[in-house]
């Protein structure tokens, strides 16, 4: 039957105020609950009926301190519950990581900023999912823990399809860690979308490296909306890694990051243009960060 | 503007301030007690029979208090002509487009009947579908309505001048096709009504209705009442662009049948997603077009034939071929024209009406086509729009086209010169063309739209103005402002000829029960037709009210004058009174005097329409659009930034400045959504792209800055000289882009919308992407 | 049903509702302000918006039970009795609206813009306003309407 809803399924709503509460209420009702962060993500499939209706909706913001971004000389901190505009306005993100600012005022509007986190944006783990491809080439990872253990698992590695993650049932993501780069290290974030806001990104490219005197000391690459999950693009690295930079390089290097992908075609753009496009922002990219 | 005292005056709109309070109520804020919600169940398939349906699970469903399925509407179906009402509220013996209701449920509240939505059971056997119109005519396609077994809806063949020969004349011809999008009016606010069937037999409804009066009479006829027992209510409108508010839709009719069954008030709500999947769209149209020139670059004759996606029922479908036809022998003279014309049914949902109606399509065409054959004849673009447009006849002549149709005024050279001296234009040459990987481009367009829409079928219209005895005034019209400002518009022509403030002024909404007839918001008809009824009403309540003062003063009543709310003697303008005197005057003098003045309009429909042949006057007169566009084309990715609009637009007169600019403005915008934005991304029948995410029509990141310039022909017909101002700038700006387009990257764009894929995928095919 | 409380525009209410009524749904039929629409219902019009404790949010995308205990302006808590708040003046005076039914989130909107910002640029209130779309005036009487209404603020109107 076609329904087209107005409404949310009928759920029960908690909000434990210490994250062991959360801890014992996953493993209590297993698959049946939804942690709600932001709800940006969350609030629509469930309205639409695209996610298996949970029995309870766990929300985080009865906790204290998990909206907090901090940041030492070992790296940045991001608590589960930072919005997006707390992260793009924070003057440590803006100074240290300014990649992620950008990832972050490329995102949605600012009503849904205000509400939606990079945690739920990772947890959500959506292909065009915007804050990853530059966490990822700041070789983020994240803090997982469930009543029993935690674990950090590096985000590249956290992805495994469209909507799955690495978390099990009774997991949750407590922590966003980004470590600290190099001085010298610079990063620069490119969505494509045909319009200029509110919009999806056909392709996104992220880029962090150093160039000291004309070689390439460090970089990395990763690519949103291209594949099952983020990747990176690890061959395109090798390319550059270590090399004295050279547009013809840069080129390659481009060129290389297209076959580390495997996009669809969709209503969205075919999968001929997103490979087209891999190259052009790739190369831009590449361009920005290790040639001007 | 200086003989005036509110024409022409940037006076505040007369909704503005409940709108900006919140205080304006919509349909969906409405709500009665003891209210019931209404939610449409839909089908999974395209196409397919109804073999069963079964309620009783979701009726057995506390809280539900009824069911509905189209069986119960008894066979009753809608649509624009007495031939073609093939479209039943739900979906009786079978579905033709997916999603498409085929019952409905009222309950205590929207969760219960979402809930009782899913425990509907009905057994379908599916049937193969069509989806494109160029598949469906062909022998042995599903057929989808069995009165149209070729299913073509609808078909025109018209023949005017000597194309062929004309053709054969020709020093140049071309032969293109083009194609427009499958696209929709994007209005902000989802369908909703609040309904109350009476038991003792009237209707009450709450309707989002920008022609309120259609849905009236399809209430009388589906529900078998008399006109005078329904009663529609007219909430403020948030958006209509055409099509879908102009019609009704599954949940109107549907509301209505439950509160009949329940005996209590229903309301529904659609969601957006709804909106984009259900609703009314505009037809998408190929267009194969064949345009000759003589050397000199003057039009020598066109030929269309344009298939129109027509979807799976006929709505006005009938009109928009007719419209499709109608706008192409405006701007440019034509003397030779053939067009011809199928509008074809596949299993997807329905076209119809949306701003710009059916010339949209055609003006793009022959508007790219010219630019393209002045390129190939080496004049300057400007030039042959100039050597071939339309002059602006002397007063008391007309230019009459080779349909028939009579032009009284036309700006379009003057419009033309505008937007050219204008320096996004002038200056294009010292702009940088290029800079990085952005390539920079100007284009142009010229094109028309008519006004004051007269069509077949009812074309009543009036006004009644009532004077209060303190001086302020009552307009009450049957028009509805769904936000372009007519409301405002109105109000000003009863203050102008009443001689009265605009603040005096107050204009009621619709409310069928007292409201005079009106066919509604379509075809830039309000303020030229609802307007000269209140010029009317206003005359005759002004003439009443001069008699009173004439007989207190003992004058004439020419010999009186009413300006700003002030009664004077024409010979001696000392002597004076307030309006507010001389209304007490007029009602308190003899027995029980009240001024009511009224009036209706009057052009009638003096050629009539006809669909067959091409003849007829559609509209009372015509506006014209030039217009230029600077953007920027990325050429390794095709993004596209657009930086400028110029639009100079001849609306006869400009009554409302604001509104003018404003609705140039809106247009403008809705139309660069469909140049590059917007498209429905369909495949057997699915939406793929059903929300504002996907559907991508233009935010306040992607608009350029506009410049509006009026350009005034004082049009004899329309009231203070008025023309049509709201469907102008959304023709011109589709043909204006791709020319801008083209002189970006070099490529003629022939499909709209021009996606940052499809110029990347042009400029590769042309070995000119990242090189 | 679970009991909240939420202060909408100064007025506190205590209310029993559903786990999964949205902010949007409470506001509009519980309490009866209908200022705040409902375009979407899915965050991407910005019909819906209000301000919670000082920020622009969407009420479709938020539970009423996530709101227990905020405060929240909405439309009709802007103006002073029957005196317009600037920036709805700027609207009316400027004619930034047509069918108005965009209207109450984009003054919201501009509100929280012109908190942060007093002297927009085009560009800044464009960018502010990326979660308001409008479909009828093309934006541009909107911008115009934020402009004189950042001036009218400055010269404390
Ligand atoms: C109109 C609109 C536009 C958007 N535009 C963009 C865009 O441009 N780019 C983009 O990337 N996204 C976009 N989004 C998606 C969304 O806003 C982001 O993904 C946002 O970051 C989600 O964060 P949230 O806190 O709201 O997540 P929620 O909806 O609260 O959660 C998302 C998912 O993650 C789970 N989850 C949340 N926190 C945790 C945790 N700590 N541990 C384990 N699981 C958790 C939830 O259970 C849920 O399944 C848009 C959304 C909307 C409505
Ligand atoms: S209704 Fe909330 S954003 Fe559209
Ligand atoms: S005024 Fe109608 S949507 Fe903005």
């Amino acid at each position: 039957m076609g329904i087209f809803y107005r409404r949310l399924p009928r759920f029960d709503y908690v909000v434990p105020k210490t994250l062991d509460e959360v801890l014992k209420a996953l493993n209590k009702h297993k698959g049946a609950y939804r942690l709600l962060a932001g709800g940006t993500d969350l609030i629509p499939q469930l309205k639409k009926r695209e996610i298996k209706e949970p029995e309870y909706v766990i929300d985080l913001k009865g906790i204290s301190g998990l909206d907090t971004i901090s940041y030492d000389g070992n790296g940045l901190k991001i608590g589960p519950l930072a919005t997006i505009t707390s992260i793009a306005q924070s003057p440590a993100v803006q100074e240290h990581y300014p990649i992620l600012a950008q990832a972050a005022l490329s995102m949605a509007s600012p009503q849904v900023r205000n509400r939606g986190t990079f945690a739920g944006n990772i947890c959500n783990a959506v292909p065009s999912a915007d804050s990853i491809p530059s966490l990822i080439t700041l070789s983020a990872s994240v803090k997982i823990r469930s009543a029993r253990k935690e674990r950090i698992v590096p985000l590249e590695q956290f992805f495994i399809g469209p909507r799955i993650t690495a978390l099990k049932a009774n997991e949750m993501v407590v922590e966003i860690t980004v470590p600290q780069q190099r001085e010298t290290s610079r990063g620069v974030y490119l969505k494509l979308s045909p319009r200029h806001s509110m919009d999806l990104a056909i392709v996104g490219v992220a880029v962090t490296g150093t160039c000291e005197n004309g070689i390439c000391k460090d970089i990395r690459i990763a690519l949103g909306a291209v594949a099952p999950t983020p990747v990176r693009a690890p061959t395109a690295e090798a390319v550059l890694q270590g090399r004295q930079i050279t547009s013809a390089l840069v080129d390659e290097a481009a060129r290389n990051a297209v076959t580390q992908c495997s996009p669809i075609d969709d209503h969205r753009a075919s999968r001929e243009y997103r490979c087209d496009m891999i190259y052009v922002l790739t190369r831009r990219a590449l361009n920005q960060i290790l040639l001007s | 503007m200086g003989k005036y005292s509110v024409i022409g005056k940037r006076v505040p709109r007369i909704d503005a301030k409940e709108k900006v309070m919140g205080q304006a109520k919509y349909a969906a804020d409405y709500s009665l007690a003891d209210m019931l919600w209404c939610k449409v169940a839909r089908a999974p398939f395209a196409h397919a029979k109804i073999l069963n349906i079964d309620t009783s699970k979701a009726e057995r469903l506390p809280g539900v208090k009824a069911v509905i399925t189209g069986k119960d509407f008894n066979g009753w179906t809608w649509g624009f002509m007495a031939t073609t009402r093939d479209e039943p509220p739900l979906a009786v013996d079978k579905v033709r487009y997916l999603h498409e209701g085929v019952a409905a449920v009222a309950a205590i509240d929207e969760d219960i009947a979402e809930e009782a939505c899913e425990l509907i059971k009905v057994d379908y056997e599916e049937l193969p579908g069509v989806f494109d119109p160029e598949e469906a005519m062909k022998p042995g396609a599903p057929v989808i309505h069995a009165y149209r077994p070729n299913n073509v809806s609808v078909e025109y063949h018209w023949n005017f001048g000597d194309v062929e020969k004309a053709f054969a004349e020709s020093y140049l011809i071309r032969e293109d096709r083009f194609e427009t999008g499958r696209v929709v009016t994007g209005f902000l606010e989802p369908p909703a009504s609040l309904a109350y069937y009476d038991p003792s037999g009237y209707i009450t409804v709450w309707p989002a209705k920008q022609s309120p009066y259609f849905h009236y009479r399809h209430l009388a006829g589906c529900f078998r009442l008399p006109l005078s027992k329904i009663r529609v209510i007219q909430p403020y409108i948030g958006g209509g662009f055409g099509g879908t508010k102009n019609d009704s839709v599954a949940g109107d009719l549907c509301t209505v049948m439950l509160s009949k069954k329940t005996g209590k008030p229903v309301k529904f709500i659609y969601t957006m997603q709804e909106v984009l999947t259900t609703c009314r769209r505009r037809h998408n149209m190929t267009i194969y077009n064949k345009m000759g020139m003589t050397k000199d670059g003057i039009l020598t004759a066109v030929e269309s034939r344009v298939i129109g996606h027509g979807g799976a029922y006929t709505a006005i479908g009938p009109l928009t071929m007719f419209l499709t036809g109608y706008g192409t022998p405006v701007p440019y003279k034509l003397p030779n024209y053939k067009y011809d014309c199928w509008r074809v049914f596949t299993n997807n949902p329905v076209s119809a009406a949306m701003r710009g109606h059916g010339f949209t399509h055609t003006r793009f065409a022959c508007d790219a086509q010219m630019g393209m054959m002045a390129e190939e004849l080496g004049i300057d673009p400007v030039e042959i729009k100039m050597r071939n447009a339309i002059d602006n006849p002397k007063p008391g002549e007309v230019y009459k086209a080779v349909t028939g149709f009579k032009v009284k005024t036309c700006g379009i050279k003057e419009a033309l010169k505008a937007v050219t001296e204008d320096t996004i234009w002038a200056d294009r040459d010292k702009m940088p063309r290029q800079e990085g990987p952005v390539s920079y481009g100007v284009g142009l367009s010229g094109t028309a739209y008519h006004g004051g829409a007269r069509q077949l079928g009812h074309q009543s219209c009036a006004a009644t103005i009532r004077i209060c005895e303190d001086g302020t005034v009552n307009l009450i019209t049957g028009a509805t402002d769904c936000g372009q400002g007519s409301d405002t518009v109105l109000a000003m022509i009863a203050a102008e000829e009443l001689g009265v403030r605009y603040e005096d002024i107050s204009i009621k909404r619709v409310d069928t029960a007292y409201t005079p007839v009106d066919p509604g918001s379509y075809g830039s008809r309000v303020t030229l037709l609802a307007g000269q009824a209140t010029q009317f009403a206003a005359r005759d309540a002004k003439k009443q009210l001069l008699e009173a003062g004439a007989k207190a003063w003992k004058v004439k009543p020419d010999d009186i004058e009413i300006r700003n709310a002030v009664v004077s003697l024409k010979t001696n303008p000392e002597k004076q009174m307030s309006f507010e005197k001389l209304t007490k005057i007029a009602c308190y003098e003899g027995a029980g005097a009240v001024i009511l003045g009224r009036g209706h309009s009057d052009y009638g429909i003096d050629e009539p329409l006809d669909f067959d042949h091409g003849t007829g006057e559609g509209g009372i007169n015509f506006s014209f659009t030039a217009q230029t566009v600077r953007l920027g084309v990325d050429m390794e990715t095709g993004k596209i930034d657009v930086h400028d609009f110029i639009i100079a637009h001849d609306a006869g007169v400009p009554l409302h400045p604001v509104s003018v600019e404003s609705q140039n403005e809106g247009g403008a915008i809705q139309g660069l959504g469909q140049a590059i934005y917007e498209c429905f991304v369909m495949e057997k029948g699915k939406t793929h792209n059903s929300t504002l995410l996907d559907y991508k029509m233009p935010r306040s990141t992607d608009v350029p800055d506009i410049k509006v310039i009026d350009i005034i022909t004082n049009d004899p017909d329309g009231p203070f000289g008025a023309k049509e101002a709201s469907e102008g700038s959304h023709v011109s700006t589709p043909p204006a882009v791709i020319d801008a387009l083209h002189s970006a990257t070099g490529v003629w764009f022939k499909e709209l919308p021009v996606t940052p894929e499809k110029i990347v995928k042009a400029l590769k095919e042309q070995g000119k992407w990242m090189k | 049903m679970k009991e909240i409380m939420l202060n909408v525009n100064g007025n506190e209410h205590t209310l029993q509702v559903k786990p999964w009524a949205t902010l949007l749904d409470v506001i509009r039929e519980d309490i009866g302000l209908t200022g705040a629409k409902e375009g979407c219902g899915e965050g991407e019009c910005g019909a819906c918006t209000v301000i919670m404790d000082g920020v622009a949010v969407n009420a479709c995308l938020i539970l009423a039970v996530e709101a227990n205990g905020k405060h929240i302006t909405t439309i009709e808590g802007l103006a002073d009795g029957e005196k317009l708040h600037p920036i709805q003046q700027a609207f009316v005076d400027i004619g930034g609206l047509q069918c108005g039914f965009c209207t109450p989130g984009m003054i919201l909107s501009a509100k929280i813009l012109l908190d942060k910002n007093q002297d927009p640029t085009d560009e800044e209130i464009r960018k502010g306003l990326e979660g308001n779309f409008c479909r009828c005036t093309g934006y541009t009487k909107i911008i115009q309407s934020i402009k004189a209404a950042a001036q009218m603020l400055k010269e404390g109107r």
